[in-house]
């Protein structure tokens, strides 16, 4: 074997081994070109990486450069014409090869030689590297192909991971462009539809001053809107993509439950190929219509909840001589259905006040009847001058009457003038117990006790008896209060309550309570239940009579 | 062509992960980390020093935080050709509009899976790669497919 030959063959060998470690083309040329250039009597080796007709995408080369006005000559000499001009480059002759691929640019590889060459024998190496050439590009397709897979379904997975773990339909638009730009497309607009008109809600781009540039221009958002009209109407109307100044987009209509409730405009500068098959885009924009779709129904439930609560709860406390009073009412952080608690202030004829707090349990339809019907009770009772236990008696045997399983928990508190301050008589069925914060002093927690009414044909009832010297103010609420949970489990009674009822001494009876059920809420995060606070401040009227 | 591009990033997986990205997609892009804005911002002032195409900047970091980079790096008009990278995780449309204003390029998702975040590193260079910045002048028109001069 002649010593060329055992060179080549080493060569053969290195392009053949490195063919599986290519990440792209241009590496692949940087493989290939140099040991053509190397054989004897090479003068220069040029490739052409050629465009759909008759245009060429990339030129790439060793020897002599492959510039300016060379170019036309290469192309000419691709495509099998004997150009002039070859003499002056100091080519004696030009061995042409050619590959094509299913779905791949087409190439052709010029080797120029001089009057030296064995132009047999290189148009044999040439042919080699051909297979070669072949062989890399086909593997590139493959793992090209696996990659943009990869990234598909890791897509679709994250998607559904960040699009389920909110509620929350601005952030869930907001997450959808950002996921697939770049990874899929180099912009993403989300638009949905509101009182049947396109708003865009949500926007990305890889570049941000295109998409700022795009989104300035009234023509560009004037056919955007039409767009997404269209496709709201069931039509497909095609982008005008100079317009748009991108190389292709896409509009996926976003259909949930039968309603196509807007939709996702892809902008893409990328090559066909890179572009993400229409099933994907399908795919994901039903995935992100379906989190828009349930969010915007969780909103709208949430909004119909509080409403309803509201028509459960007094639109405001009486004013009372000698006491100021103030409530406070959250709805839990993820809570859909009207919740049971109450509380009232009423005052009887003999002018006895009655603070009245109660719990029903459960939640939804039922729970929120037997709420008004429990509040109504209580309060038409006191009012009518009924001692609170007897009151309390009374909703019990309406309860047991009614059947109903659900149970209640209630406080009543009945407040006296008394010489210096408020005498209160306060009397539980199963009801947290109430804190009496001290102007002068550390706060004190009263007694609970006594059963849920419902339970019992005789109920059980606990009596205590508090007094409230002019400034202190008696706090009573229901359980959501006391028994929200922190991350590790530790209730806000057992950690945080007389703290935070201390540091809140000083502030008006409205912001006391509003913060103190915040408070309360902030600790317990999105797993809070309903809280509900009433508090009376003795001898300070006028004061603050908030209620919510 | 310049291939040398700046990362700042203060956190250790993330910069392996970087890594390990640019280096599949890229191999032929020279990363140099830096774990703080105040570093970089020493390195860019440092007379003759190589300077980067790009830098793929993380916003929360201690000491000067991203988006004083940001502003610090566009009141350098030695460094308007710069592409400036934001590779964020943080959700606030806020930051996103203050990147912009200040003179962020891109403003991009880091996401949680690997192949993702390889794939968002990798289309976001290939983005700039193909169309350098050109001052503080707004493009808004696609290039054709551009000629590349690659020189073996």
């Amino acid at each position: 074997m002649r010593e060329a030959d055992a060179g080549w063959a080493a060569s053969l060998h290195r392009m053949w081994t490195s063919v599986v470690r290519i990440t792209d083309r241009d590496e692949l040329a940087r493989l290939i070109l140099p040991p053509l250039q190397a054989l004897p009597g090479v003068v220069a080796v040029w490739g052409l990486r050629h465009a759909p007709g008759d245009g060429v995408l990339e030129y790439r080369w060793t020897g002599v450069p492959l510039e300016g006005d060379r170019r036309d000559l290469a192309r000419a000499a691709a495509a099998g014409l004997i150009p002039p001009g070859l003499p002056e480059l100091g080519f004696a002759g030009i061995v042409r090869d050619r590959f094509d691929l299913a779905g791949e640019p087409a190439g052709t590889i010029l080797v120029a030689v001089d009057d030296t060459a064995d132009v047999p024998m290189i148009r044999t190496c040439l042919g080699q590297v051909i297979e070669v050439t072949r062989e890399a590009i086909r593997r590139l397709a493959l793992r090209r192909a696996e990659l943009a897979q990869q990234t598909r379904d890791a897509l679709l997975a994250e998607a559904s991971l960040q699009m389920d773990a909110v509620l929350d339909t601005t952030q869930t638009i907001r997450r959808i462009p950002r996921m697939a730009v770049p990874a899929i497309a180099e912009g993403c607009l989300v638009y949905v539809a509101e009182d049947g008109r396109p708003v865009l809600r949500g926007s990305v781009h890889v570049d941000m001053r295109r998409l700022a540039a795009l989104l300035g221009d009234p023509a560009v958002t004037a056919h955007l809107e039409h767009l997404v009209s269209r496709a709201l109407q069931g039509a497909a109307p095609p982008a005008d993509t100079a317009l748009l100044a991108t190389r292709a987009a896409d509009l996926q209509p976003l259909l949930a439950r039968g309603q196509v409730v807007g939709a996702m405009v892809f902008l893409f500068d990328r090559d066909d190929a890179a572009i993400p098959p229409a099933g994907f885009l399908r795919d994901l924009a039903a995935r992100a219509a379906l989190a828009i779709d349930n969010g915007s129904r969780y909103e709208r439930r949430r909004r119909d909840v509080l409403t309803m609560q509201q028509h459960l709860l007094p639109t405001r406390l009486p004013e009372i001589e000698g006491l100021s009073a103030a409530a406070a009412y959250l709805v839990g952080d993820r809570v859909i259905e009207v919740g049971g608690d109450f509380y009232d202030v009423v005052t009887a004829a003999d002018g006895t006040t009655a603070a009245l707090i109660g719990d029903v349990c459960g939640r939804g339809v039922e729970a929120a009847a037997l709420t008004g019907m429990a509040r109504h009770t209580l309060a038409a009772l006191l009012q009518e001058g009924v001692t609170p236990a007897r009151a309390m008696t009374g909703l019990n045997a309406r309860l047991r009457l009614d059947g109903s399983w659900r149970f209640v928990t209630a406080g009543v508190a009945s407040l006296r003038p008394a010489a210096g301050g408020v005498a209160v008589d306060w009397v539980s069925a199963g009801h947290p117990a109430p804190v009496v914060l001290r102007q002068k002093g550390d706060p004190v927690r009263g007694d609970g006790g006594g059963a849920p009414l419902g339970v019992l044909a005789v109920p059980r009832i606990a009596a205590s008896r508090l007094f409230l010297e002019t400034g202190d103010t008696l706090i009573i609420f229901t359980d959501g209060l006391t028994e929200s949970r922190g991350p590790d489990g530790v209730m806000f009674e057992d950690d945080a309550l007389g703290r935070t009822i201390d540091r809140l001494r000083d502030r008006p009876i409205g912001e006391l309570v509003h913060e103190l059920a915040a408070a309360s809420a902030s600790f317990g995060g999105a797993h809070t239940d309903d809280i509900a606070v009433l508090a009376i401040r003795a001898g300070l009227a006028n004061e603050v009579n908030g209620d919510e | 062509m310049n291939d040398l591009i700046f990362v700042v990033e203060d956190t250790d997986e993330d910069v392996e992960a970087i890594e390990r990205a640019i280096s599949r997609s890229h191999p032929h892009l020279h990363p140099e980390f830096f774990r703080s804005g105040t570093e970089v911002l020493a390195r860019l002032a440092e007379p003759g020093g190589r300077r980067p195409w790009l830098m793929l900047l993380d916003l929360n970091m201690p000491g000067e935080d991203g988006l004083e980079v940001i502003r610090r790096l566009r009141g350098d008009s030695g460094l308007d050709d710069l592409t400036i990278v934001v590779f964020s995780s943080s959700e606030d449309e806020a930051e996103t509009d203050a990147c912009h204003a200040a003179g962020a390029d891109s403003y991009i998702f880091k996401p949680l899976n690997f192949a993702l975040f390889q794939s968002v590193l990798s289309r976001t260079l290939d983005y700039w790669r193909g169309r350098p910045r050109s001052g503080n002048v707004a493009r808004t028109v696609v290039p054709p497919p551009g000629e590349s001069s690659a020189h073996t």
